[in-house]
């Protein structure tokens, strides 16, 4: 599949794994109108290739991103009203998780990530970051509200940290070492320069996996922060039970008694 | 009662519930899923027993669904089946509705289904040498009632890694302990049982009929949003005033003995 030419993202795939890549690195990657609308299609086009098993999203220069371009905002005599539609009515696109993205999503923070940074935080699957990432949310501090980030984020980490950083706004930031150790992160890449090998390196073991057995374990996860624990679970029995009969499910285990790499069913299959 | 898989004992007021499969990882056949079930509810209904110490014998703590047998015998464990598609399973605590407090003393290597029995105990320890991982994926199967646990339990960040790298990355104790999915690591690991015990009686001194209360408030709060939560915990705390305990604790501390408690009353259970 040869994926667009697009302005503010690049698109790449290297082996089984396909690079969101956000490249606005003079403006520290800040989401400006355009690349709004080219996340929408480019968490698609990587969904839908089916050489794509994992997607692994990061950005260039300092930055992986700084949330809204504040400079457009103020300056297209538009500002967020171009946007009051689709957050009141929730009707947003620019996460894999907005998209409905069920393959893995690792995002691999390069840097500085502050404000709607956090959205690919709060909605990756797994986050790694390079020693020298920070973190932080000056929302407040600009007279903004901090919302749906933090919401994702208070479901899958300790909350007192969040609020910290929502509270504190610009005035300070959470460093690499400390994510890691409130679980906001798996993984610290030192030195780093060698974020992008280690990405690549954790989506390609992700990549050995059932990509269904992935699909449906995903879905039972995720659907786990919309309910409460027994019926998560009697969710979850539904997407254990989807797997029943599918031909991974008898491949799995004879790949592993026979010592070799199982050779897995296309999500595009039937 | 006598189990061919498990081993119950009673040591002081610790009941303990040792997976005794050594060979197989302690994996569970299906009789292991027979006399889970028994086993809890013997302990559960023993007034002499205030709190419950979940272990492992040989070197690993439980690795999930016996896969051996699977292959073998599907018919030996399509029961199993029914109460996995269902989500009618009673394996665990949980599952079983133990009111009492459960310790998982996590003796060494937790796989796959074994993340069951510390998704759904109260308090999770660890030998230095234990390690977690869920291999579901790298075998074809969906990863779901085990990791939707832990994920309200712990941060979620890196039990989605451990369902998604599969058999290729774990989780070692250390980390476990940092990330809150267990609260102690034990070294050097043979002094696990010893330190299961102390904090086992640690835990029974305290007031039976309180500590069920608590626990029902606390798991109950997994089951919904805050407010609704704390209205089910307000009614948690109410249900004790009245209860002799109440009086017995305070007095006790003034009179600087230890307080006599009040047995359990056997609880109903509700089907699910």
């Amino acid at each position: 599949m040869t994926y667009p030419e697009l302005e503010c993202l690049k698109l790449e795939r290297r082996g089984p794994i396909g690079w969101l890549i956000n490249n606005r690195p003079d403006r520290l990657n800040a989401m400006s109108a355009r690349m709004r609308d080219e996340f929408a299609l480019a968490w698609t086009e990587l969904d839908r290739d089916p050489e794509v098993k994992v997607i692994v999203h990061t950005g260039e220069g300092r930055a992986f991103q700084t949330g809204v371009d504040v400079a457009e905002i103020a300056s297209d005599g538009v500002g967020m009203e171009r946007y009051r539609r689709s957050v009141e009515e929730f009707d947003l696109h620019f996460t894999s998780w907005h998209q409905q993205v069920w393959k893995p999503v690792i995002t691999a923070v390069n840097g500085l990530c502050a404000g709607g940074g956090f959205h690919w935080i709060a909605d990756a699957d797994v986050v790694i970051a390079a020693s020298d990432a920070e973190f932080f949310d000056p929302h407040v501090s600009i007279g903004q509200v901090v919302s749906l980030e933090a919401i994702g984020l208070i479901r899958k980490m300790p909350v007192e940290a969040v609020m910290r950083m929502a509270f504190v706004g610009r005035h300070e930031r959470l460093g690499a070492p400390r994510a890691y150790e409130l679980g906001m992160i798996s993984q610290i890449v030192d030195p780093p320069e060698r974020l992008r090998d280690e990405a690549q390196a954790l989506a390609e073991k992700i990549a050995r996996n059932s990509p269904a057995a992935m699909r449906a374990t995903k879905r039972a996860l995720w659907g786990a922060l919309e309910v409460g624990l027994t019926d998560a679970c009697r969710a979850g029995a539904g997407e254990l039970v989807s797997m029943w009969g599918h031909p991974d499910q008898e491949e799995g285990p004879r790949a592993f008694s026979e010592k070799r790499d199982p050779h897995w069913r296309d999500l595009t299959e039937p | 009662m006598a189990y061919e898989t498990l081993l119950v004992e009673r040591r002081g007021p610790v009941g303990w519930l040792v997976f005794d499969r050594p060979d197989a990882g302690n994996a569970m056949d299906a009789t292991m899923f027979r006399e889970l079930e028994a086993a809890w509810r013997e302990l559960d209904r023993d007034p002499a027993v205030r709190v419950i110490v979940n272990t492992g014998n040989g070197p690993a703590f439980q690795t999930g669904v016996d896969v051996v047998q699977l292959g073998r015998d599907k018919q030996a464990l399509r029961e199993q089946s029914r109460r996995t598609r269902d989500a009618e399973l009673r394996l665990t605590a949980w599952h079983n509705q133990v009111w009492k407090p459960v310790i998982a003393a996590v003796n060494g290597v937790c796989a796959g289904g074994g993340l069951h029995f510390v998704a759904d105990a109260d308090i999770v320890l660890a030998s230095s040498k234990a390690s977690f991982v869920d291999p579901h994926v790298s075998l074809g199967q969906v990863s779901a009632y085990e990791t939707i646990g832990l994920v309200r339990k712990s941060p979620m960040e890196p039990i989605v890694r451990m369902a998604l790298t599969g058999a290729h990355e774990r989780i070692d104790a250390a980390r476990a302990r940092q990330l809150g999915i267990l609260s102690q690591v034990v070294e050097p690991p043979d002094e696990l049982r010893d330190a299961a015990q102390e904090l086992g009686e640690k835990v029974a001194s305290n007031s039976p009929a309180a500590m069920r209360a608590t626990k029902q408030a606390l798991w109950g709060a997994l089951e919904l949003g805050l407010t609704d939560a704390s209205r089910a915990g307000a009614r948690a705390l109410v249900s004790m005033w009245g209860h002799p305990d109440q009086e017995e604790g305070p007095r006790a501390f003034a009179e600087k003995r230890e307080p006599v408690w009040q047995p359990l009353e056997p609880h109903e259970r509700t089907t699910a």
